[in-house]
């Protein structure tokens, strides 16, 4: 593939065209080649240059980074939002998830199709929607001539009253900047922790019970002690040496999600601060923060004060005089909910297909580059600094009763006051939603709500009952997960909600496992009325064989998940289920 | 750092036990679940497995259950542990599989495939057949799409039949070195294709052919081997060793009747388990090549060749060899064999050069 050599013969002098494009390619691969996971940020140079990636540039990025050609071809594919060819980036994207179709993002998707415009997924914003992505820039609005840019809506002050851990300071403007984290107690966590040493600060974080937000729930100090106790000798030298790593999950991709976006739109140093303190712990000397793409104007917010904390040595070589180096990188995904799975995260970090692996072995040993990894999310990490500084005690004692910590809740939907909620661990769901958040419109009824984003499936009825923490809410077959909660009001059609949510997973299944790949699909095609048994026993013996396969023998937590929007629908809905299964048999 | 003073490994492997469906059995620490059930010759079924290949998790056709833990987990991926309770086959597995098979079928255009197809070909619809999984269950949208129309003359690209268990990808990456095939897209969407969807010919397949043998589906499949699907018989194979070089490839040759149909890596081939190149894999046609030498021919006194008897044209190289042996030396005979003629022939023309000239002038084209 040598595009830039000139044959003898051939004057040397003259620049041809093919050769000018082929040196900027060069310049381009060179800027990124020698980076710590290069391939992203390889790919979006290319991709915001030519607004797709072209065949040349697929061809000048294989060879510039030793990658084989039908590999790199094959994982480009992968991603929703890496284009192949023109219009590409510059066509909008307008949001289809469950929420914005329920604000009227269709008609503004009719309206910008003639420009090329397509649906992508849930892109964060279900309490300010619609999001529309062009280019770079996401407006929001209700319709296609009153779109606009605005900033992430800040969380509204805690309406019970309660403690907060996360969002105490996060609407306080001063947090922006690297000053203003200074002046309101910023950095003193970092300080403590370079003060008292990893032993200490594990300690501390396992004392404090805090576990994984981003919805798995494991508990943080023992992943932490866990990567700090991980040796490195399976893999002697790696392209970079031997060495561990934190990562920070921000590929957001969840719907109904949006809580790690105002928290490192309005609070970023919290979160490098976080980091910086789980990178002592664990003896990680790299970071990243995985991105994901829809979220462009948090890239630049991360990069802006990466580079703040870089100047005043907050990060780098030698973190806060300790002696430690850390290194912190922004990584931006290009749509890909998969790559919210900390294995597929990591897959798709090294430059990989990005399917998820087998575990064990676990990212804690094998993690970025088969090193050492600490993966979190970004509600995790910011949790970090306060409770170093206001110590295990105080944080526990923000749950109510036997529960520990507190929840950030993207609350949104049929309430009147969608948006981002800290609630102690063990509040009443309804107390969230009616006290809270001002309940549903006036005259209307909670029909439903989602739990964990879609993942968790809808509870409705008693269930609605439940108080929010893992315990209450999976005693009713769900989870609590990432903490998105989406509102049906009784206008709504519930099975039609379910049918989105199906479409959502067999969009976004990667292809790895079959009860997945496929179960995704008939369920889909079951809930659109396109395919399946007319009889209702049949129609219901299917959709039940199919999700018990997927939930019992999926690869990852995708498949295992995807069913609850099915089984719940089928166990609180019977009568709504009947009647589809009645009018696809009258289509 | 690994260092040189690190233990070394004990030359009798550690050992430990487990209980599988009851009985206590002993497995070597590093084995999986599946070489354990392997061993103690349970049915475990799988579609995504290759035993060359790193196991991969795909089909979970494979998943048991172990005590304790809640979901069943695939035994393709799940290193055995001292201790561990596994049950290989209750009811509720076995309804997951048969469950999971007729999800599989659902997605293809067929499930019964020409056995020319290639040596894996047959896996589908066989598990297929002994769950007794229904055809008609799971409608809906079929996966894959064919791409008939790839102008090479060995491999059948038939992705109407593919069930993305990506066998053919991971042995081009793991085995052959290649990396020739992709994965585009994702979810049910997904197709094996090459960079950029082209053509066989312009990609890094070297037509190995491996991707074909290891296909459980028959959606890669030998093209030459299925012009004979409609001839007479049942297919035989015949283990022998390809003549193509000297590395000693393990093939299985398939005749039906008196026709050379094929020929096939033979998995348990010492020197290549399962792996050939494109000569030993499809340059066997010419066998049955209609241009072909299929008798004797001498020259004349006009300078043609002419048909002739074999004791005629045996008496002519004989005079000849023996003229040149003593107007010119024993030396000046030279025999080189043809990689395309048997090993008796080769075997044979060596003997000839050895015993009957005295010399070691002798070679095969195909020497390596």
């Amino acid at each position: 593939m040598e595009t830039g050599g000139t044959r003898p013969g051939e004057g040397t002098s003259i620049t041809t065209h093919d050769e000018a494009v082929a040196a900027a390619d060069k310049d381009i691969i060179e800027a990124h080649a020698n980076e710590p996971a290069p391939l992203l940020p390889l790919l979006h140079a290319f991709h915001d240059r030519d607004g797709f990636l072209s065949e040349a540039a697929l061809r000048a990025v294989a060879s510039g980074l030793r990658l084989p050609l039908a590999d790199l071809y094959g994982t480009v594919t992968f991603y929703d939002h890496f284009a192949r060819f023109p219009p590409g980036k510059a066509a909008a994207r307008v949001c289809d998830g469950p929420i914005c179709m329920l604000r009227g993002s269709s008609a503004i998707l009719d309206a910008l199709r003639k420009d090329g415009a397509t649906p992508m997924p849930c892109a964060g914003r279900c309490d300010d929607p619609c999001p529309v992505l062009i280019g770079d820039q996401v407006l929001v609005g209700s319709s296609a001539d009153a779109l606009e840019e605005r900033p992430s809506k800040l969380p509204v002050p805690n309406p019970g009253g309660y403690e907060e851990c996360l969002f105490a300071a996060v609407r306080d403007p001063a947090r922006k900047t690297l000053e203003g984290y200074l002046a309101t107690g910023g950095m003193q966590g970092l300080a403590r922790a370079v003060e008292v040493g990893a032993a200490s600060v594990i300690d501390v974080i396992k004392d404090s019970s805090l576990a994984g937000r981003g919805g798995a729930g494991f508990p943080t100090g023992v992943k932490m002690q866990a990567v700090r106790d991980a040796v490195c000798e399976h893999l002697p030298t790696t392209r970079y040496g031997a060495r561990k790593y934190v990562v920070c999950n921000a590929d957001e991709g969840e719907p109904g999600c949006f809580k790690d976006r105002v928290l490192m739109d309005h609070d970023p140093f919290a979160l490098i601060e976080g980091m910086a303190i789980a990178a002592l712990a664990t003896g990680a000397t790299t970071g990243f923060i995985y991105l994901r793409y829809e979220y462009p104007q948090t890239q630049n917010v991360l990069e802006e004060a990466i580079a703040a904390c870089v100047a005043r040595h907050y990060l780098g070589s030698d973190v806060l005089g300790s002696g430690k180096s850390f290194h912190l990188y922004v990584r931006r995904g290009a749509g890909a909910y998969i790559c919210g799975e900390e294995t597929s995260l990591l897959n798709s970090l090294e430059g990989k297909h990005p399917f998820p692996r087998n575990k064990p072995p676990f990212p804690t040993t094998h993690g970025f580059d088969s090193m050492p990894t600490l993966v979190n999310n970004v509600e995790t990490l910011c949790a970090l600094p306060r409770i170093l500084v206001q110590g295990a005690a105080w944080y526990r004692d923000l749950g109510l009763g036997k529960h520990a910590g507190t929840k950030i809740i993207s609350l949104s939907g049929d309430v009147q006051e969608p948006g981002n909620y800290e609630v102690p661990f063990g509040l009443p769901l309804r107390t969230l939603i009616e006290d809270w958040a001002g309940g549903v419109p006036q005259g209307r009824k909670v029909q439903a709500v989602t739990m964990a984003g879609l993942s968790g499936g809808f509870l409705a009825g008693e269930a609605l009952d439940v108080t929010l923490d893992e315990a209450s809410i999976r005693a009713h077959g769900s989870f609590l997960g990432a903490g998105g909660i989406m509102v049906f009001d009784d206008s709504r059609d519930m099975v039609e909600v379910a049918r989105q949510a199906m479409a959502f997973f067999a969009h976004e299944s990667c292809g790895k496992c079959f009860p997945c790949r496929i179960g995704t699909q008939r369920l889909q095609e079951r809930l659109e009325g396109s395919a399946g048994p007319t009889n209702h026993d049949d129609f219901l013996a299917e959709l039940g064989d199919i999700s018990e396969v997927m939930m019992s023998t999926s690869a990852c937590g995708l498949g295992v998940a995807a069913p609850l929007v099915v089984t719940s629908l089928i166990k609180y809905f019977p009568d709504a289920v009947a009647a589809h299964v009645a009018r696809t048999r009258n289509r | 750092m690994t260092t040189l003073d690190s233990p070394k490994t004990t030359a009798a492997a550690a050992t430990a036990t487990l209980t599988l469906d009851g009985a206590t059995v002993e497995f070597t620490l590093g084995e999986t679940l599946y070489e354990v059930c392997q061993r103690e010759q349970r049915h475990v079924p799988t579609l995504c497995y290759d035993e060359r290949l790193d196991a991969f998790g795909a089909c979970r056709l494979c998943v048991v259950e172990v005590e304790g833990v809640r979901n069943p987990v695939a035994s393709c991926t799940t290193k055995a542990a001292a201790g561990m309770v596994v049950r290989s086959n209750p009811a509720r597995i076995d309804k997951f599989r048969r469950t999971l098979l007729e999800m599989v079928a659902s997605e293809n255009r067929e499930t019964e495939v020409d056995a020319e197809r290639g040596h894996a070909s047959q896996e589908l619809s066989g598990l297929i057949e002994r769950y007794d999984a229904r055809r008609d269950r799971f409608r809906g949208k079929q996966s894959g799409k064919s791409k008939l129309d790839d102008s090479n003359p060995f491999i059948l690209r038939d992705y109407d039949l593919c069930i993305s268990c990506y066998r053919c990808v991971r042995v081009c990456a793991e085995q052959e070195g290649d990396y020739a095939i992709s994965i585009k897209g994702r979810g049910f969407h997904t197709q094996i294709t090459v960079e950029f969807d082209g053509d066989l010919r312009e990609s890094a397949c070297t037509f190995c052919g491996q991707c074909v043998q290891t296909c459980p589906t028959g959606a890669l499949a030998d093209k030459k081997a299925l012009e004979a699907k409609e001839l007479p018989g049942e297919i035989e194979l015949t283990r022998t060793v390809c003549p193509y070089c000297g590395v000693g490839c393990s093939i299985d040759l398939m005749t039906k009747g008196d026709k050379v149909i094929g020929s096939r890596p033979a998995m348990d081939g010492p020197a290549n388990r399962g792996a050939l190149c494109v000569k030993g894999q499809f340059g066997f046609d010419f066998i049955q090549h209609p241009e072909r030498l299929q008798h004797p021919l001498v020259r004349g006194d006009d300078g043609e060749l002419r048909r002739a008897t074999w004791d005629e044209a045996l008496d002519r190289a004989a005079k000849g060899f023996v003229e040149a042996k003593k107007n010119h030396g024993r030396k000046s005979v030279y025999a080189i064999a043809s990689g395309r003629a048997p090993h008796e022939a080769a075997y044979a023309t060596q003997k000839f050069v050895r015993v009957g000239f005295l010399s070691n002038h002798v070679d095969n084209c195909s020497r390596s």
